[in-house]
Order: structure tokens, then C-alpha cells, then sequence
């Protein structure tokens, strides 16, 4: 299988590393390999945090810029930040009201370079569900209503229902039906 | 067989255990501080009777796994690339005097750097004390790497360094792994004082011995497949090759693959030092020209010795400073290719129209900054109020983020804080000056290395504050546990000691114990201990400012919580973000005035101290 790269960006304490464990167990439980690249120590104190994911048969963790099949942000300016990584017809998904993404100033560039741009109000929508807590989440199954790369909505479900804590599984599964179907109506 | 999505530095544990490593220390420092928690974890989950310790710092790490070597074991200790420095006087001996058992260092490298203060290479420092280098392309090589090392160990009597980057401990990949080693070798030193204590006379002779020792390795070297290899067709002439080691070998790797580049040669050098000559000659007599591309130093570069050939960071090919990320290697193949009238792999500007579109946009700037909550910032705000005209040395650790709050004057290495107090001390008292001057340090750098230099500003006479920061942890490194608890790593129990005793037992006779949540009375302690350093009768005076970690000990750590809000008497003058500085204060662009963002707010009520206009009340 060719190389599939995520880059995942967003803020500290947003939970990237839970996102980067929902992608990677399924990619796992596929039968993938998988490698990915983290931020910690001082570095993770910054704020802006990213992590790379290489599903498929690569050697280095790094996804090179221009490289990104899917950029996936929690973070309306985090997705910006990020956008050099994302390649010729690459795709970009961002916690942000949807009506007015993509900021008017990268729009002739995403057009340029075929990306194709979509977003949700992530973080409204988990904090109106109760858990303000799963952007992460929102943001995962957002994605995942656009049946784009190797990890189908199903499988990528599966792994929320087996990883969630008892107390969390249902809320979790609320969160990504609903955005999953906000994604749905976009497709 | 189990299946995880590992972290590097959870591979490496995994190759340690594989290896049979029976004593394994280590102090704590990104990026490699995920390595000894994770032997823990699989050698418990194993049954192993694993030895396993946080030293106090890496030298003592060091020393101690050093002992078990020669007394016939296998030992690792591990640590980063600045903890080699202070290991480095242990380490320079190390390979002279040998060991018995397999003795593995690795010290992981921060290109970048990412959370550092410089971005050496440990290879250089392997050169410098005589130790055979590897140098880890993946999670899965690294793994492997440990095991050959031990086994190059056991079979040279030397020391083995191994030096993972960053993007090896902090990468993750899927790995397989069964059972691991029962290494059941018995602790039997055999003394033997020429060797183990040997004089200069003997060192000499040592020296000599360890020298042939590494024209030997260089041979192995030559033919460690798949460490050392390379893929030139025997009798072909290349206008062009690549001479790579490490983490871009594998960007290398997946560039040539992703491009169909075939046609370069590619010498990869996983066992750099000694340095396989044999292996080398091969390559380069094949080349016309040869591209080195390594991190972060030339160590290759240097020992490749053709100037006319060798393109890299001497020809200005290669960038002296830096990590060599995906993007800039493609860009350094490309500008070489080119130069060497060789198709370039890609017209790609290495993504800079897109960088300069995103740095246009002014994106928020998100600078390191302590968490909400954190008592550091509390102990910061109070020192800058009672004295905002010292000098504030400071260490390392979450605290150098102090800077932001103009409490961190000056960061050097691990134990500077308090040493540089003597010395701006010493300085300016030449001059009849009576500088104030206040350290700061934490609880686990003290331990680490502040000891001596307080020592010696006690019996020198020289005169300032040393607050040590103390919130029962080693923060930044990951929440590693602090000696004052006496917990240990693998959960048992440790003997504590606490700080006011070794404080004491330096000499110094002015200890007073704060919380820092309470602003008024540690503003008025620093004052009080100010008096005492300037008292002819006084001396050093030692505050300690003590309060769990909020991110360590969570809601204990906030006994009362308070919710906040901000009333309409802020006049937006600011003061709360530039000498607080906590993320939860926002200035909302709207109202003009400060908002606390209740997703961040941990409650712990420090502001209600800090507004001057008394409009962060209890909401």
C-alpha cells in the first residue's frame, strides 16, 4: 500500500495524542504499519502541538512538507500553520464554523493546489453534547463521514467503543454519530 | 507475540530487556526520559528481576551501572545529550578501563533542538572518550541496535554508546515482541587493581590497548550488515552518492523510493565510530562526488578526509544548525543533484511559497509558558514584587518559562543557578557593590547539582537567595518522582530526604518553608531573607517555595478552588498578563478588558492576590 499521511494539529490539551491512539489502533487492528512523531517536553508546553502519522510502509516518522494527504486541525489557526504540509489535492479538516472557512487570504492557495477544505464547529457541538473536552473526537469523526483513506468510519467507531472508558462510552459514541453526521450532510 | 504502537523509547526498552540488561539507570531528560519507566513496565509485566533506578543525576547513573559492568553484568544507563556532559568525566575513562559484562550508554540527541539547550551530537562525544557509536535509523533499528551493542560490548570489553534522536524516542511505530531474556548473570567482581584503579602508567597502557582495540571494530564495522551497508554494483562508476547515518537515512530512504531514484548510490552509516574505513574506501572510490548528510555534527564528514569529493556542511551544502527535516533534505539533494549535473529529484521549492502564505497570516504566537495553576508562577510574581531590581539566575527545568515574567535572567546548564548567584556576586562585591540577586531551582536540580555550588557560596562567603521550587516532582521531563517523596520508579518505597536537612547540612543557617499560593507572605519572606543576605551577620538565606504540581497531583494540589470572574472595575492596564502571565487570563479584544476562559481555569485562586485594581473577585 502506498504511504498515507495525517498530520493532526491543534492546541495543548486538546487531546492529540488520544486522536493520534483513535487512528492508530485502528490503522492496528487493520493490520497497517503504522509510525508517528510527537511533541513533548518544553515543546509541548508551546501550545501549537502537532502529530504525524504514516499509515503504510515509510521509514521516517516525519511527513515531509507537501507530503500531508489529510491535514486534520482542532484548531481554526493551527490548521493554517500547518497547511504546508498538506499536498497537491491533499484535504483539510478544521474545528471551525464552516460558513466562513477558509480565511479569504489562503483560499486562492488551496484552490492552486486542489485542497479541498472542510469544517465544523467542533468544539461547539462536544461542548453543547456535554463533554467540552472532545474536540478530539468531533474532529475524528468528522473526518471520517468523507470515506477518504484506508480507515473507514465503522472501524475507526469501533475503536472510540473498545478504547472509552466505561463512564465515557456512550457520551464518546454520541459525539462521533453526531459529528459524523454533520460530515454526512457536507458530502 | 504482543503488537504495540510503541514509543521509540519504548522500543529501546523492549531491546534492552531482549538483550538481557539487568541493571538499568537513568535521570530524566527529554528526549529520553520514556526509556526507564517503560523498562519498568514490561520487566514487571515479564517477572523480570530487573534493577532499575532514577539516579540523582546522570553521572551517578553513570557510575553505577559502570560498577555492575565490571562486576560482570549487563547494564545500561541512559540519559540525554547535555546529561553526557555531565557524565562526561566517567565517560571519558570508561573505555579505557573496560568492563566484563556489556555496558550500554544512550544519550539521546535533540536536534532542533526541541526541548534543549544546544543541539550536540553525542557521536562527537563518543569520539572524544574512544566508545563505539550507533546511531538508530527507526523505533525497530534502535531496537535491535541495543542488543548487537551489548553483544560488541561484552565481546571488546568497551563501553558502547548508542545515540537515538529525537525522532526515534519520541517517534512511534508498531512493534512485535514474545519473551525476553532471563539473564541470571551473579554480581562476581574480580579485583584486579592495575585495571580498576589504574595509575597513569597503567592508563597508558590501557590507552594503547584500547586503540588496537578499535582498529578491529573499524574492520567489524566494515561488513555490520544491515547497520553498515551500502548498495554500490561492483565495477560501476557513479557521478553521484549519498553518505547518510541515522534518522535522514531513513528520509533519505523514503525520498530515493518515493522518486525512483535508483541511480544513487547510498552509504549508510548505522555504526559510525570506529569508523569502517574499509566500507568507506568502497563508496567513495566508486563516487565522483559524495554527499554527507548527518545530524546535527560532521562527524562523517571529518572522517570521510576527501575534501575535493565530499559535499555536505563544509561545502555549505548542508545547514550547520538545525534539524534536518524531511523538506530541507529534499531541498540539500536537490541543490547537490544539481550541482553535480544530475537531475534533482523534483522541481519542489521544499514548501516555501506555502510557509511565507503562512507566515503572512500573523498567526497567534503560542510562546512556552507554565501551565494554569502552576505554583511557579506564583513564586515568580512574589520574588519580582519584593525585589524587582535583583538579578535572577535560574536552571532548568518548567521554571526557565520564569523568563516570560522577567524572573529568569540568565539559564547556563543544570546547577548554574545558584553557582552564577556566587559568581554575579563576586563580581560586582569587587566593586564594593552589594548586588541583589535571587536563584531560582527546582527540587530535582538541586538535588541534581546544586548541592556543591552551595557549598561553595557558603564557605566563600558569598551572599544572595536561592528559592528552591519545590512541587514534589521532576515536571518537565514527565512527571518523574521526586527524592523528597522517596518514592522510586518502580513504585517501591525509597528512603526521603528532605531538602531543609541538605539545605542545612550546606551551611546555611537562614531556611524559611512558603507556599507560594500565598503571595503576601512569601513577598514578605523574600524581603525578610533579603535582610539576612545583606546582614554583615547574615549570610545566603534559602526560601523554599513549596506546592505540589498541579498537572502531577491534579485536584490535590488545589485544596480550596475558587471560581473567578473578572468585574467591571478592569481598566485593561494589563498587569495580570504581563507579571501573571496565566493562559486561563485573556484579554478579550471586545470588552478591552481581561476574561478567564473557564476551559483552562484550574481554580486555584491565585489571581484574586494579583489585580491591582482588585477586579478579579470570587464569582
Amino acid at each position: 500500500m502506498k504511504t498515507v499521511n495525517f498530520v493532526l494539529s491543534g492546541l495543548g490539551g486538546q487531546g492529540i495524542l488520544f486522536m493520534t491512539k483513535i487512528f492508530a489502533t485502528t490503522a492496528l487492528n487493520k493490520g497497517y504499519n503504522i509510525l508517528g512523531a510527537e511533541t513533548h517536553g518544553m515543546a509541548q508546553r508551546g501550545g501549537s502541538v502537532v502529530s504525524h502519522l504514516r499509515i503504510g510502509d515509510a521509514r521516517s516518522s516525519l511527513i515531509r512538507a507537501g507530503a500531508a494527504d489529510f491535514l486534520i486541525s482542532m484548531d481554526e489557526s493551527e490548521s493554517y500553520r500547518y497547511l504546508p504540509y498538506l499536498k497537491k489535492g491533499g484535504k483539510l479538516f478544521a474545528n471551525a464554523p464552516s460558513n466562513a472557512f477558509p480565511d479569504e487570504r489562503v483560499a486562492a492557495f488551496l484552490d492552486r493546489m486542489q485542497i479541498e477544505p472542510f469544517a465544523m464547529e467542533a468544539s461547539k457541538t462536544a461542548m453543547d453534547l456535554g463533554s467540552p473536552k472532545s474536540t478530539n473526537l468531533a474532529m475524528i469523526a468528522f473526518y471520517s463521514a468523507f470515506g477518504v483513506g484506508p480507515l473507514s468510519a465503522d472501524d475507526l467507531r469501533a475503536t472510540v467503543d473498545d478504547i472509552s472508558p466505561g463512564p465515557f462510552k456512550e457520551k464518546n459514541l454520541k459525539i462521533f454519530d453526531t459529528c459524523h453526521e454533520t460530515g454526512r450532510k457536507m458530502v | 507475540m504482543k503488537e504495540e504502537f510503541l514509543l521509540g523509547n519504548g522500543a529501546i526498552a523492549i531491546g534492552l530487556l531482549e538483550a538481557g540488561c539487568q541493571i538499568m539507570t537513568s535521570y530524566p531528560g527529554t528526549p529520553s526520559s520514556e526509556i526507564l519507566p517503560e523498562v519498568v513496565r514490561f520487566s514487571k509485566a515479564a517477572n523480570l528481576n530487573t534493577g532499575i533506578e532514577w539516579s540523582v543525576n546522570e553521572k551517578v547513573a553513570f557510575d553505577n551501572a559502570f560498577a555492575a559492568a565490571i562486576s560482570g553484568k549487563r547494564a545500561a544507563c541512559c540519559m540525554k545529550m547535555v546529561g553526557l556532559n555531565v557524565a562526561a568525566d566517567s565517560f571519558m575513562s570508561a573505555a579505557y578501563i573496560g568492563n566484563i559484562g556489556g555496558l550500554v550508554i544512550i544519550s539521546c540527541d535533540d536536534p532542533g533542538p526541541h526541548s534543549s539547550q544546544t543541539e550536540q551530537d553525542s557521536r562527537m562525544m563518543a569520539r572524544l572518550g574512544k566508545v563505539p557509536v550507533f546511531d538508530p535509523s527507526s523505533p525497530e533499528e534502535a531496537r535491535a541496535m541495543i542488543k548487537t551493542a551489548f553483544d560488541l560490548s561484552e565481546e571488546f570489553e568497551v563501553p558502547v554508546l548508542v545515540r537515538p534522536a529525537i525522532r526515534i524516542c519520541h517517534a512511534r511505530q508498531n512493534i512485535k515482541y514474545d519473551k525476553f531474556e532471563t539473564n541470571l548473570t551473579k554480581a562476581d567482581f574480580k579485583k584486579e587493581p592495575t585495571r580498576w584503579a589504574s595509575t597513569p602508567k597503567f592508563r597508558f597502557i590501557q590507552h594503547k590497548a584500547l586503540n588496537e582495540k578499535h582498529i578491529k571494530i573499524s574492520e567489524k564495522f566494515s561488513s555490520l550488515t544491515p547497520y553498515n551497508t551500502h548498495n554500490i554494483a561492483k565495477g560501476i562508476n557513479y557521478p553521484f552518492g549519498v553518505v547518510t547515518g541515522g534518522v535522514p537515512s531513513s528520509v533519505i530512504k523514503d525520498l530515493f523510493e518515493e522518486y525512483e531514484r535508483d541511480d544513487i548510490p547510498v552509504l549508510k552509516l548505522g555504526a559510525p565510530y570506529p569508523f569502517p574505513e574499509k566500507l568507506a574506501d568502497e563508496f567513495m572510490d566508486a563516487c565522483d562526488k559524495v554527499l554527507v548528510i548527518e545530524e546535527t555534527d560532521t562527524v562523517i564528514e571529518y572522517m570521510l578526509r576527501d575534501k575535493q569529493k565530499t559535499l555536505g556542511r563544509l561545502s555549505g551544502h548542508v545547514p550547520m544548525e538545525g534539524e534536518l527535516l524531511p523538506e530541507k533534505i529534499e531541498g540539500i539533494l536537490n541543490k547537490a543533484l544539481s550541482d553535480c549535473k544530475t537531475a534533482p529529484l523534483s522541481d519542489y521549492d521544499s514548501g516555501m511559497e506555502a510557509f511565507s502564505l503562512v507566515g503572512g497570516l500573523e498567526l497567534p504566537i503560542r510562546k512556552p509558558t507554565l501551565c494554569p495553576g502552576c505554583p511557579h508562577r506564583s513564586s515568580f510574581y512574589s520574588i519580582r514584587k519584593a525585589l524587582p531590581k535583583a538579578i535572577f539566575t535560574s536552571d532548568i527545568g518548567c521554571y526557565t518559562l520564569g523568563s516570560n515574567l522577567g524572573v529568569v535572567d540568565t539559564v547556563l546548564d543544570m546547577g548554574a543557578g545558584i553557582t552564577m548567584a556566587s559568581g554575579f556576586w563576586n563580581a560586582y562585591i569587587q566593586d564594593d557593590v552589594k548586588k541583589p540577586i535571587v536563584a531560582t531551582m527546582g527540587d530535582s536540580t538541586f538535588f541534581h547539582s546544586g548541592t556543591t555550588g552551595l557549598i561553595n557560596a557558603v564557605y566563600n562567603n558569598s551572599r544572595f537567595i536561592l528559592v528552591i521550587l519545590d512541587n514534589y516532582i521532576t515536571a518537565m521531563t514527565g512527571m518523574q518522582p521526586a527524592i523528597t517523596q522517596g518514592d522510586r520508579v518502580d513504585g517501591s518505597k525509597g528512603n526521603p530526604i528532605a531538602l531543609e536537612t541538605i539545605v542545612k547540612g550546606c551551611g546555611v543557617e537562614y531556611i524559611k518553608v512558603v507556599d507560594p499560593y500565598d503571595t503576601k507572605n512569601m513577598i514578605s519572606v523574600v524581603k525578610e531573607a533579603y535582610e539576612h543576605v545583606n546582614d554583615p551577620d547574615g549570610g545566603i538565606a534559602v526560601v523554599i517555595a513549596r506546592h505540589p504540581c498541579v498537572i502531577g497531583f491534579k485536584d490535590a494540589a488545589i485544596p480550596e478552588k475558587f471560581e473567578v470572574k473578572v468585574t467591571d472595575e478592569c481598566n485593561d492596564c494589563g498587569f495580570c498578563h504581563q507579571r501573571f502571565e496565566c493562559p486561563a487570563l485573556y484579554r478579550d479584544e471586545k470588552t478591552e478588558m481581561t476574561q478567564i476562559n473557564p476551559v483552562l481555569c484550574v481554580q486555584c485562586g491565585v489571581c484574586l492576590q494579583i489585580c491591582p485594581q482588585g477586579a478579579i473577585v470570587i464569582a
